[in-house]
């Protein structure tokens, strides 16, 4: 059953500025959804108006059933939300964070008691607790951040860019426990502009660009859906007029054969795109050898998510990160 | 039920963060000590004029204060929500389940419960420094309920500032802008019936000065009810005005 479902959800910011164009999800009970897309995409619009915080200009959504407009109350009940920037009250302590969102949710003291205890064992900060945040590690934050949105046992939990500016081994460590809460049962909806991340956390992923969704589907669905495996053969080549005569040479030797999708230059060699690059290999190499064409090392490297990204919107995710937000961005 | 806790944890949460706060320790005990200690040596002479309504200027000045400290300690109050706005806390806040309207009520009764104590420090103050409230206890009680009133009109006010700009610089600006010139048009400093004209004609459409007029004779003189009623009035209606505003503002906040 999908847990949530979209219909048409449009947001557009001072009449003319469209941040989330006629979107149409659905997202599965038990699921981990990524949403991934470049700063500026509409992503964090969307999970603001899936979690009642922001009205949509047109079209509405379900969360387990229930209109994010007309019910927002009970949406309310079962939802967790983790802010991006650090969501926390600096002058408290972690248990006093924890405190306050069970309190909101009008949870009793013992039970809240508890289920605070509970939280900061899985997230590690049992000693923690009773340190005011503002002396707490950027992935210390994190941690409690997100625990202050699973307080109240929330069947959906929305992650707001869970890991941005993180270091990797910090940012691996959020990962375990997203992928924990997951297998405890909880639909969990992420934003990220990290490839990596929406490659290994989803189950399913939705890329998106300008307020639009361009495909949705597994990972290795969307990649596999796209150009296939590529073979990069390295050539050797004193000047850019040997290498175009060189790659000239190639394309003619191999673009007739049945197996092979596309073939595109690099600034070293050649790209040549395959269904299955073990199959294909030697017969690429048997081919260009025959015509005389010298290869001084070969790789074969799986699509990623960026080429699927490249695919949907010409552009790769990690350009348009640099751009938009120097130093932060980026793979 | 639920909307009598949500004010409760709202307030009690603000209540305790505000004691890790040594700003406000400042704001309380140096900077009404400044004022008693300078800016009443500097007006000393004031007093021995003919007209001025006490031979103490301190006497006169007292109640100025506190009514100039609690203005201005409510007007910088929606820095308290300043930080949690940009740490996105507020927007957490929202999607819970807790009434919006008991979010910014227990703000607000936060700020009053912090000026209280402020304002009681100064009665503590002044009395150290030989003033005696010619009303007694229940002078205190009245003054009290003034200062809550300008209290709930100004952090009101400010919180709807804060919600409508998010920005420090702008709260700063727009406070000191305010506060001082509403507490030069008053009387807090000086007797009405020294002041040019146009200054005592300004000070009828500032509420500020109403406050003023109505907690000085508990302080010199007696009960004046007239005064107190007038004080009571207008300033009720201030401050309805500011929280109105204020929980309208809360009320959009996100959308």
């Amino acid at each position: 059953m999908d847990l949530i479902v979209t219909d048409k959800l449009t947001k557009i910011y001072n009449k003319h500025i469209v941040a989330v164009d006629h979107i149409d999800l659905g997202i599965k009970e038990g699921e981990i959804f990524g949403l991934l897309g470049p700063n500026g995409a509409g992503k964090t619009t969307t999970i603001r108006m899936l979690s009642t915080l922001t009205r949509p200009t047109s079209g509405t959504a379900k969360v387990a059933g229930h209109d994010i407009l007309k019910d927002s109350r009970k949406v309310r009940q079962i939802i967790g939300y983790s802010a991006q920037a650090a969501g926390l009250m600096e002058n408290a302590t972690g248990r006093e964070n924890l405190d306050l969102f069970g309190r909101y949710h009008h949870m009793e003291g013992s039970t809240l008691k508890q289920r605070t205890d509970e939280l900061l064992e899985l997230v590690n900060l049992t000693e923690d607790a009773n340190r005011l945040v503002k002396t707490y590690s950027g992935g210390m934050r994190k941690r409690l951040e997100i625990a202050t949105a699973l307080v109240h046992q929330p069947r959906l939990l929305f992650l707001d860019e869970p890991t941005l500016g993180l270091d990797i081994q910090i940012r691996v460590n959020i990962w375990d426990y997203v992928r924990r809460l997951s297998e405890a049962g909880i639909t969990i909806l992420l934003t990220t502009h990290y490839l990596e991340e929406a490659d290994r956390l989803s189950h399913r992923v939705a890329i998106i660009d300008k307020g639009k969704i361009m495909a949705t589907g597994a990972p290795d669905e969307l990649k596999s859906a796209i150009e296939g495996d590529a073979v990069s053969l390295r050539m050797p080549s004193a000047s850019a007029e040997e290498q175009r005569a060189t790659f000239a040479k190639t394309e003619k030797v191999l673009s007739g054969q049945p197996f092979v999708k596309k073939i595109m230059a690099t600034h070293d060699g050649v790209n040549v795109y395959v269904d299955r690059a073990d199959e294909a290999m030697p017969k690429i190499l048997r081919l260009l050898e025959k015509e005389g064409v010298e290869t001084a090392s070969t790789t074969v490297s799986r699509p990623s998510l960026d080429d699927v990204f490249i695919r949907y919107t010409g552009r790769t995710i990690a350009e348009e990160a640099a751009g938009n937000n120097a130093g932060k961005g980026g793979k | 039920m639920d909307f009598a806790s949500d004010v409760w944890f709202t307030f009690a949460r603000r209540f305790r963060i505000g004691l890790r706060e040594p700003v406000w320790i400042f704001f309380s005990l140096a900077q009404p000590l400044i004022w008693l200690l300078l800016f009443t040596q500097l007006f000393k002479n004031l007093a021995l004029m003919p007209g001025f309504p006490t031979s103490e200027y301190l006497l006169f000045f007292a109640p100025g204060l506190i009514v100039m400290m609690a203005v201005f300690s409510s007007a910088y109050t929606g820095f308290d929500m300043l930080q949690d706005i940009q740490f996105g806390v507020v927007d957490k806040m929202l999607i819970t389940p807790a009434n919006r309207y008991a979010m910014i009520i227990g703000n607000i009764l936060n700020a009053l419960a912090s000026l209280t104590i402020q304002i009681l420090i100064i009665f503590v103050m002044v009395y150290l420094m030989g003033v005696s409230v010619a009303t007694g206890a229940g002078g205190i009680v009245l003054t009290l309920v003034i200062v809550w009133l300008i209290g709930l009109a100004f952090c009101s006010l400010s919180y709807a500032l804060i919600i409508a700009t998010r920005s420090q610089t702008a709260l700063v600006v727009i406070a000191n802008l305010l506060s001082l010139p509403l507490m030069f048009l008053s009387s807090a400093m000086m007797p009405a019936e020294l002041v040019p004209d146009w200054v005592q004609t300004a000070m009828m459409f500032n509420p500020v000065n109403y406050s003023v007029e109505a907690v000085r004779p508990l302080f010199v003189s007696g009960y004046d009810w007239s005064s107190y009623g007038m004080g009571l009035l207008v300033l009720g209606i201030f401050a309805a005005v500011g929280v109105v505003t204020a929980v309208l503002a809360f009320r959009n906040f996100g959308k």
